[in-house]
């Protein structure tokens, strides 16, 4: 059985969908990675467009607490496996928010992260650093954040709480407010 | 008593019971349902020639009145009745306004129809048909709409049976008989001298028909009507009383008019021309359907537009036309019927008719999801069901006359058919599950036992089509033409190429379990709420949506309205109701001349009397 | 019979894998061709196989039965289809290669496919059925014209037949004899085949990738056999058609890979249309060629008399 994991581990590896959250200034590294210069499909990682389809979260730049309510919620969405990659130093350490009220300073204290990007801003080498990284990881079966996650779960979601129960809405009335018609 | 006349017998006597009893719905059910089985045990002593005549003194003339079966009568009479019981059957749990006693009547009208000989009693039943009918449609649910519909559909049957009124003491004053057989054969010696007026005779026939199946440009009624007409009957209405058109169009197509006018493409201009209604109809039908967002509406126009199919096949007068256009009737009969069950029975429980209300009711209510599925599957065309048949056979039959146009816009209907089949799907049955419907429940076993009948039928009839195809034949060769090759209860023999329905239905069944099998080995999956789903990463309750804001129903084809636009400008329904406006301005300005004054009737008079003079001298 | 089945059963299996395997290997050569028009190295050939292999391996969510039961409708109609395609010289089932039903089989899988998607509830999805459909009202009409006029052509709807017709050379086929038609078709491939300019259903940036929003895991693999079964069935039903058959398998795959090569040109080049753009456009200039082929075949003396 263990030889069929490996099978599966090392074509999973091979083919890694990635959906990405852009938040923050990262998201102007994407472009260049996709397209000619870089050309990340030759590594078999193409964008995806919802959670349900995607293996890997890519988050760039600072996670605003609101912002990290909609992380949770798509990493929640994705299904096993899954990994996560933090980009940038927001994501580390809280970069140049490292003293902002609402953004949170290390990613993997709410989601399990399989690698950080450092830098600020790290460039298309690095993401592709990462991405072989990564790959060389789930082939061997390392990259098992997702497990950490649901072994984990009440620690992540204590952290979470913390943090989210901030985000109560401000507008007494929401129904009022987003009615539609 | 002849088992003829108990054709009519049977269902009258049925009526006056359920009539005195009407009271008692279930009562009233059961006789309806009784007298519809008892009617078909009837039925079965019936052979294809049996005849019953009986003379009626009338003015002192003797008019010599009948009954005939021949074997387009038969075959009409058992899919009618046969549809009857199923309907019936299922009404014994359905609780609209339908009273049953008119049904009865309109049965007995529709036996009337099928068998008669003689235009009287034609066009007796014919009336009878029309006005329990019309009776019947005051019932419905919303009352102001349903007379509205009642009315409408009560002007159009008036016009078309006027029509056919003129056309039946013409030909009388032309022959001094009333039997259709010998009016008939009397048109065809006409035909060598005069054809135009045998086309001028036959089109005031052909107006009345055009009117009760809703052909193009007589097809406006049909949604209003359909729309508002009680649940318990629109299945009756759409899949069998749609059907008195195509009976009476197949008693005068055999005068084949190709000798003695102009033709087009090997076809005479008349058919030519009739064929175009059909393909007319059906476009218009299936455009407008999927605009609709009142699910009764949007399957009136599926009707009419799928009649429209059935006319343009039979107009072709070919043994392959008139067979598909014959399948195409059963067929249309059947998934009609299933699907229109289905979606009364949905409208029961939810209590709208509104499509962009309903949404996610296949966890409710399995069963019917999976009849409607397989209905609409078959009105799409889509083998190995009923209906892939008859629509591919009718595009045979089109092809091999070399009809390009006419045949293009069949297809084009097709496809828009299946536009509509699959909004009208979405809607209703997919999507988002509103929490307003919570509580509804599958239909009762009464529901569940006749959904499961017509889902075994469509299948049934898809795979062993032999069964209908068989009689349909014997209805070719008995107006002269050579029929189709038969090979086997599970062939279709078409014009291009023949399709054995069993092979294809085991391929499909073969390829299902390898897809399940298939789907079984490869890794599992994890059950998930609607509520869980893709919503571009905002939370939803943080939102407040709700399943009805996260449905998108309304306006489906939205994109599409520009396209079709300048084609909706033309508005055939504004016409009817213009020239309704110009009759009731007359009938105002004549009543503005009884006003009661002696005067002005003295003046009347005198004016009267003096044009009268005046033409008689002109005259004479 | 029971021998004889089973020998068809194997078969049947071995040309669903076959034609599997080409689809997917088409696709990935798409991809390669893709990258190196915009100058990338692209992913390796073989990407779709492991990019189907991974799907079936990775976890997924369902919403339910009649979700399964719509994935899996959306492709066993496909594979059913598959077995009355003359493919090169062998068909399965020879005698049931009728034309318009390998269509409508094809259609079942379209509405299995349907059911699948909009069962999960996705607005997204709904939304990108209803292009798929509007965009079918289009394609289909200008290639019904032609199915029409090759019906009268050959004066048979058999595909073997319509296959044979053709033998005998370069001069034989319909391509030739019928290039209107042949464009027309060519043009409605484009959007039968969903690539740009008629991606409309699959805007991944603009609707979330339309049907296929909720579709993970297997659900996601289901849906790629559909496509590239799909791929392989339309270009094959053109490839008979118009370019003759094909003596074998491999000259067969050739000839739809060149159709093929012409579509993924096309896509690379041109942007999206929006979709009522795309339906009027089909039932233009495809729609016009279309017609106009069935009366050049009318006029040369294919009407048939009854």
């Amino acid at each position: 059985m263990s030889e069929w994991n490996e099978i599966v581990d090392y074509f999973r590896g091979r083919s890694m969908w990635m959906l990405h959250y852009c938040t923050g200034c990262g998201a102007i590294e994407l472009p260049p990675t996709m397209t000619s210069r870089w050309d990340m499909e030759r590594f078999g990682i193409t964008p995806m467009a919802t959670p349900r389809q995607a293996d890997i979260l890519l988050i760039t730049g600072y996670l605003a607490i609101k912002t990290l309510k909609r992380v949770v919620y798509t990493y929640e969405q994705m299904q096993a496996p899954k990994w996560v990659l933090g980009f940038g130093s927001c994501t580390i350490n809280g970069g140049i928010y490292w003293d902002s009220y609402n953004v949170i300073e290390r990613l993997d204290k709410y989601i399990p992260v399989d690698i950080y990007i450092a830098g600020c801003m790290p460039r298309p080498e690095a993401i592709l650093d990462a991405f072989v990284k990564l790959k060389e990881m789930v082939q061997k079966g390392e990259a098992k954040g997702y497990e950490k996650y649901v072994k984990n779960y009440e620690w992540y979601k204590a952290n979470q709480d913390r943090v989210l129960k901030r985000t109560e809405p401000v507008l007494k009335r929401i129904e009022k407010v987003t009615k539609i018609g | 008593m002849s088992p003829l006349v108990a054709l009519l017998i049977v269902p009258i006597t049925g009526s006056a019971v359920a009539a005195i009893i009407q009271k008692y719905r279930i009562a009233e059910r059961l006789v309806a349902f009784l007298t519809f089985s008892i009617t078909f045990l009837f039925l079965l002593a019936i052979k294809s020639g049996d005849l019953f005549t009986w003379n009626l003194g009338f003015l002192g003339k003797n008019v010599e009145m009948g009954l005939q079966i021949t074997p387009l009568s038969l075959f009409m009479l058992y899919i009618t009745i046969a549809f009857g019981i199923v309907l019936t059957f299922y009404n014994l749990s359905e609780k609209s306004k339908m009273k049953s006693f008119l049904l009865l009547l309109t049965m007995a009208a529709s036996n009337w129809i099928f068998m008669s000989n003689d235009m009287i009693s034609f066009f007796f039943a014919w009336e009878l048909m029309s006005w329990t009918s019309i009776l019947m449609i005051f019932g419905g649910r919303r009352e102001e709409e349903a007379r509205h519909g009642a009315l409408y559909y009560a002007m159009m049957s008036i016009g078309g049976s006027y029509s056919m009124l003129i056309g039946i003491f013409l030909l009388y004053n032309l022959t001094g008989t009333f039997s259709i057989q010998s009016n008939i054969s009397y048109l065809m010696s006409l035909l060598a001298t005069n054809p135009w007026w045998v086309l001028g005779i036959v089109s005031l026939f052909f107006a009345a028909f055009m009117v009760k199946s809703g052909i193009f440009p007589f097809h406006t009624w049909v949604p209003y009507t359909y729309g508002e007409a009680p649940d318990g009957f629109v299945p009756y209405l759409s899949s069998v009383m749609s059907k008195y058109g195509v009976y009476g169009f197949l008693i005068f197509l055999p005068l084949t008019l190709g000798a003695h006018v102009p033709s087009v493409l090997g076809l005479a201009w008349p058919n030519y021309v009739l064929l175009w209604f059909g393909s007319v109809t059906a476009v218009v039908g299936s455009v407008l359907a999927f605009m609709q967002d009142d699910v009764k509406k949007l399957f009136a126009y599926s009707s009419f537009g799928n009649l429209g199919f059935i006319l343009a096949a039979i107009a072709l007068f070919t043994p392959i036309g008139l067979t598909a256009g014959l399948f195409h009737a059963f067929n249309h009969l059947l998934f009609n019927g299933a699907i229109f069950i289905t979606v009364i029975a949905v409208i029961s429980k939810v209590g709208t008719t509104r499509m962009s209300e309903m949404g996610g009711l296949w966890q409710k209510m399995p069963l019917t999801f999976l009849t409607f599925f397989i209905g609409i599957a078959a009105a799409a065309g889509i083998p190995p069901f009923a209906g892939f048949g008859s629509k591919w056979m009718i595009f045979q039959a089109m092809i091999s006359h070399g009809l390009i146009f006419a045949t293009v816009l069949l297809f084009f209907a097709s496809i828009a058919s299946f536009l509509y089949l699959m909004r009208a799907f979405h809607a209703i049955f997919l999507g988002q599950l509103s929490h307003r419907y919570d509580n509804v429940k599958e239909v009762s076993s009464i529901g569940k036992i006749t959904e499961g009948f017509l889902l075994a039928a469509l299948v049934f009839f898809g795979i062993f089509p032999g069964f209908v195809l068989d009689p349909i034949n014997s209805i070719v060769s008995s107006f002269g033409l050579k029929p189709l090759p038969t090979s086997g209860y599970e062939y279709i023999n078409g014009f291009f190429s023949s399709v054995n329905m069993v092979s294809i239905f085991v391929v499909v069944i073969v390829a299902f379990i390898f897809g399940f099998l298939l789907f079984a080995v490869v890794a599992k999956h994890k059950k998930v709420s609607q509520d869980d789903n893709y919503t571009a990463g905002q939370i939803p309750q943080d939102w407040n949506l709700t399943p009805e804001m996260y449905q998108f129903s309304y306006d489906f084809y939205e994109p599409m309205d520009k396209e079709i636009a300048p084609f909706l400008k033309v508005k055939i329904d504004g016409f009817f109701k213009g020239f309704g406006q110009s009759v009731d301005y007359i009938g105002r300005a004549i009543k503005e001349i009884f006003t009661g004054n002696v005067q002005m009737y003295t003046y009347l008079t005198i004016g009267g009397l003096i044009v009268f003079i005046i033409a008689g001298w002109v005259v004479w | 019979m029971v021998i004889e089945f089973l020998i068809k059963l194997v078969q049947g299996i071995g040309i669903g894998a076959l034609a599997l395997a080409t689809g997917l290997l088409f696709g990935g050569i798409a991809r390669k061709i893709m990258a190196r028009i915009q100058r990338r190295y692209g992913p390796p050939f073989t990407q779709n196989f492991i990019d189907l292999f991974k799907l079936f391996s990775k976890s997924s969510v369902s919403h339910g039965w009649a979700f399964d039961l719509g994935l899996v409708a959306g492709f066993a109609p496909m594979l059913a289809a598959l077995m009355f395609l003359p493919i090169g010289s062998f068909t399965l089932l020879p005698s049931d290669s009728s034309l318009i039903m390998i269509i409508y089989l094809m259609m079942m899988a379209y509405l299995g496919m349907a059911m699948g998607v909009l069962a999960s509830g996705n607005p997204n999805s709904a939304i990108g059925m209803s292009r798929a459909l509007m965009l079918m009202a289009g394609y289909e009409v200008p290639f019904a014209a032609v199915i029409f006029s090759v019906y009268l052509f050959s004066k048979t709807g058999y595909l073997t037949q319509i296959v044979a017709m053709q033998s005998g050379g370069f001069m034989n086929w319909n391509m030739v004899k019928m290039p209107l038609g042949f464009l027309a078709v060519e043009i409605a491939l484009q959007g039968m085949l969903g690539e740009k300019p008629f991606d409309q259903a699959i805007a991944p940036a603009e609707i979330a990738s339309g049907p296929m929003v909720e579709l993970g895991g297997k659900y996601l693999g289901f849906g790629m056999i559909q496509h590239s079964v799909g791929l392989f069935l339309e270009t094959g039903i053109v490839v008979d058609l118009f370019l003759g058959g094909a003596p074998n398998f491999w000259i067969f795959i050739a000839k739809q890979f060149v159709l093929y090569f012409i579509v993924v040109l096309v896509d690379a080049i041109l942007p999206r249309l929006r979709v009522h753009e795309a339906t009027s456009f089909f039932w233009k200039l495809p729609l016009f060629l279309g017609i106009l082929q069935a009366l050049i075949v009318i006029i040369q003396g294919g009407v048939i008399n009854v």
